[in-house]
């Protein structure tokens, strides 16, 4: 028997895809407390969410650095000692603040659970925030900002996002080595009493769950020391910003990094699922076609790609490279020719299919394992929607026609509509 | 399998998908010195067709996967995604791609230049991006780990030509050279066939391995300082450390859990917290199969000596050495390898790469002992490590100097 290796293996096309769903629980003190089981290892990740973002935050800063100072010691503790604790235990405690939210969270094993608990519950009740430990995350901060501000990848971000979003809002808002210095012990004591004092938003554990873990938690968060959070109207401030075209010079820039784009709904809005679509042909995957056209093709680029970042009250859409300099200018002209492509011709039908097909293949992907069930789950409850808008995505996606993406590409790829920031030399 | 291809089955039912990982044995350690990059430069040619498919990734996403690699001084390892379902698809593609590539001269000179870009954006065009390109020569003098994955210089890719890349295939690229791991849901016995169907009839070759020479135990400090525009000053020390067969190795690893790994550690506490000398300083290994290095980084605070800094890093080892490990530091670093690998066992596609790696170091039985290898260790296996390595003749110091201070 001779094998033809032409011939392709026949392929399977996914039908229907079963979301493994978070169980709800009420702690005793009314928090709820999501859980994922889904791990044959004996492992945990908790995350506790507050509501302590930085569009809550009054000063710049503020809710970085109230975060970053949560293992900067109890009345009992020091930070060392904090640390020395939880690393005891092998666990990982990181706390991190968003736009919208606070977040802890710690990686630990099972067996350990029950004694890393008590610590968590100690920082959030009896947290100090010593003010030489600020001083010296401050001076750090600072120190580690002027990294960033060497790497033209990171002011293209900064400057693209300030540009489309505006600085008022919370989404283009940036600190300044000024902004740092200024935080006070203060500010961040009062952060903490207001914003992680007042209540916790909800509780999410995810990997090995049964009654033994759900109890742990329930004894060290269900106390009468932590309240149940009530839901606070926040009013966001998105200004409309005309389109513009920025050039920031860096001297001695090997390459350029660019980004193109617009301000865009987010996944709320019923065109949402289907620009994830248009955008993963334009750019949001290996065999997308910038990638084939301008690094594939033409060899201009390491990589180039686009992609949709939504956040609960705003969004943008953009593509983004680093090339040449001098090559600058043929890679920007190949992008806008993509663009028009786009919006003038049908997208061909096997070109189609492989990016449904792909699509369905990654949301799979997306559900394998605990942490990324804990991770769509986050989707969900970060834009007020139920599992049904899961299952709705992958049938939007099935259905969608390339008449419908052309019609897409011409609402929202519109040229004049879009901000290009460009940092190199020229 | 007759052909000498190693052939790896894990199963579980866990997943919906199932992994193909194509270990190589070949990484930029056997390159010719004067044509280094190359193995990285080979990595993206993978992916540019075969003799039987000519577009490699439409395939593949069609079959609703993915797919990726990468390449470093041992190894070069690839690996798909695929629903379970069709990872048949992925037995084609992986077995038409080691039968033979499309070579074309066009695809190498895209790819060449795809892979200049690549240099540029990361070792050349980041803030200390280049450290590597420097330390590396520094630390070794006569071993191939002396340059980085993406080569020595640009003109070394530059210079690649066809007869080059049909050369390296036909020596490397092969079923005796390599193992394959297939992990998740997929039934042995349905494996067994897809293994035999597309594999079997894929011949063997003659592979002449490069012979290259084993470092000479340094015998003098070294060191050498340059000038980047960056805004702090930075401090890299590389210690030559056992190689990852020997039980030296988990010894060395722990040293850097204790001196520089976490909120707890030493440095940390002591040289960033404690007395800021550092914004950041971390000690870690380069984990490499053959002898490798222990590195010590840190970026220096404002206004610190770069005299002040390296002094209170000798410093903390001195005491490190004198004072020994603690009974609960000892407990923690442990409990922490056991988190590592617990939460690293639970992606289908780590324990693929695990269970490739280990067959590399010779035996993989490794993936199921490694725990207990850090579990073994010692105080004094520790402290031994400390007095062997971490002295001033078995180091290279990497002096990366801020431009901006200078004019300041």
């Amino acid at each position: 028997m001779t094998l033809n290796r032409k011939n392709a293996p026949a392929i399977i096309e996914i039908k229907s895809i079963k979301i493994k769903e978070a169980q709800e629980n009420e702690l005793a003190n009314g928090i709820k407390l999501f859980s994922i089981n889904a791990s044959n290892e004996e492992v945990i990740k908790l995350d506790l969410v507050f509501d302590a973002g930085i569009k809550v935050q009054d000063y710049k800063s503020q809710a970085n650095f109230t975060s970053k100072m949560l293992s900067e010691g109890t009345s009992k503790y020091s930070a060392a000692e904090l640390a020395e604790k939880l690393d005891y235990f092998g666990a990982y405690f990181q706390t991190k603040s968003t736009t919208e939210e606070g977040i802890i969270t710690l990686y630990c094993l099972n067996k350990h659970l029950n004694s890393c608990l008590p610590f968590i519950v100690e920082i959030l009740t009896d947290s100090i925030f010593p003010k030489n430990d600020l001083d010296i995350l401050k001076k750090n901060a600072i120190q580690n900002l002027k990294v960033n501000e060497e790497r033209n990848s990171f002011l293209v971000r900064r400057s693209f996002n300030q540009a489309i979003f505006g600085g008022e809002s919370i989404y283009g808002s940036y600190s300044t080595e000024t902004d740092i210095e200024l935080v006070s012990q203060d500010q961040v004591k009062v952060f903490y009493q207001n914003h992680y004092q007042k209540g916790i938003k909800y509780i999410l554990v995810s990997g090995f769950v049964n009654n033994e873990t759900i109890e742990i938690i329930n004894s060290n968060f269900g106390t009468e020391s932590f309240t149940k959070y009530n839901n606070l109207a926040y009013n966001y401030v998105g200004n409309e910003i005309k389109p513009t075209d920025l050039y920031i010079n860096k001297s001695n820039s090997v390459q350029s990094a660019i980004r193109i784009g617009r301000r865009l709904f987010n996944r709320n809005h019923p065109d949402f699922r289907e620009m994830q679509l248009l955008n993963l042909i334009l750019g949001g995957y290996f065999g997308s076609r910038l990638m084939k056209n301008i690094r594939e093709e033409k060899g201009l680029t390491y990589g180039i790609y686009s992609a949709i970042e939504a956040y609960p009250f705003d969004a943008c859409w953009y593509i983004d490279t680093e090339m040449n300099n001098d090559l600058c200018e043929t890679g920007i002209t190949e992008i806008y020719k993509e663009l028009d492509r786009l919006r003038t011709e049908t997208i061909g039908e096997k070109e189609l299919k492989t990016a449904k097909n792909y699509v369905l293949g990654s949301f799979l992907r997306s559900i394998d394992g605990p942490f990324s069930l804990a991770d769509r789950f986050k989707i969900l409850k970060d834009f007020d929607l139920e599992y049904s808008y899961f299952y709705e995505f992958i049938e939007t996606i099935k259905n969608t026609t390339a008449e419908r993406l052309k019609e897409l590409a011409n609402l929202y790829f519109k040229e004049q509509d879009l901000t290009r920031v460009v940092v190199g030399s020229k | 399998m007759a052909n000498g291809l190693t052939v790896i089955h894990h199963f579980d039912d866990s997943t919906q998908l199932c992994v193909l990982n194509m270990l190589y044995n070949v990484g930029s350690k056997h390159e010719n010195p004067d044509k280094t990059g190359f193995a990285h430069l080979f990595e993206h040619l993978m992916f540019g067709g075969s003799i039987n498919i000519e577009e490699f990734d439409t395939v593949l996403q069609d079959a609703s996967g993915e797919s990726n690699a990468f390449t470093s001084n041992d190894i070069t390892n690839y690996y798909l995604t695929l629903p379970a379902n069709n990872i048949e698809t992925g037995f084609w593609l992986e077995s038409d791609r080691m039968l033979s590539l499309d070579f074309s001269q066009e695809s190498l000179d895209i790819q060449r230049n795809v892979v200049i870009e690549e240099f540029k954006e990361r070792y050349l065009n980041q803030p200390y991006g280049d450290v590597w390109l420097k330390i590396l020569p520094l630390a070794y003098k006569i071993h191939p780990y002396n340059w980085p994955t993406i080569g020595k210089e640009i003109s070394h890719i530059e210079n690649a030509t066809l007869e080059d890349v049909k050369s390296f295939f036909k020596n490397f690229y092969c079923p005796n050279n390599a193992v394959l791991v297939i992990a998740g849901n997929l039934d042995f016995d349905v494996c067994k066939v897809l293994v035999n169907k597309w594999f079997e009839p894929i011949p063997a070759q003659k592979i002449i391995k490069p012979i290259y020479e084993q470092e000479q135990k340094q015998t003098e400090a070294r060191s050498e300082t340059v000038y980047a525009d960056v805004p702090l000053d930075m401090i890299v020390k590389a210690y030559h450390m056992p190689a990852r067969t020997n039980e030296g190795y988990f010894a060395a690893d722990m040293l850097t859990d204790i001196l520089g790994s976490g909120k707890s550690s030493r440095f940390y506490t002591d040289l960033v917290k404690n007395k800021n000398l550092f914004s950041e300083l971390d000690a870690y290994i380069s984990g490499d199969v053959e002898a490798g290095l222990l590195m010590i980084e840190g970026k220096l605070s404002k206004g610190v000596s770069m005299e002040t800094a390296e002094n209170a890093i000798l410093n903390t080892l001195n005491d490190f050495k004198t004072d020994g490990v603690s009974n609960s530091e000892l407990t923690k670093i442990k409990n922490k390898s056991e988190t590592n690998i617990r939460f690293n066992d639970m992606t289908v596609l780590n324990k693929a790469m695990k269970l490739a790696y280990a067959w590399v170091l010779g035996n993989i039985e490794l993936v199921n002992t490694e725990a207990d290898s850090y579990l073994k260790v010692t105080k004094t296996n520790i402290i031994n490590m400390a007095n062997q390595i971490l002295i001033p003749t078995n180091c290279s110091t990497l002096y990366y100097l801020s431009k901006q201070n200078d004019t300041k």
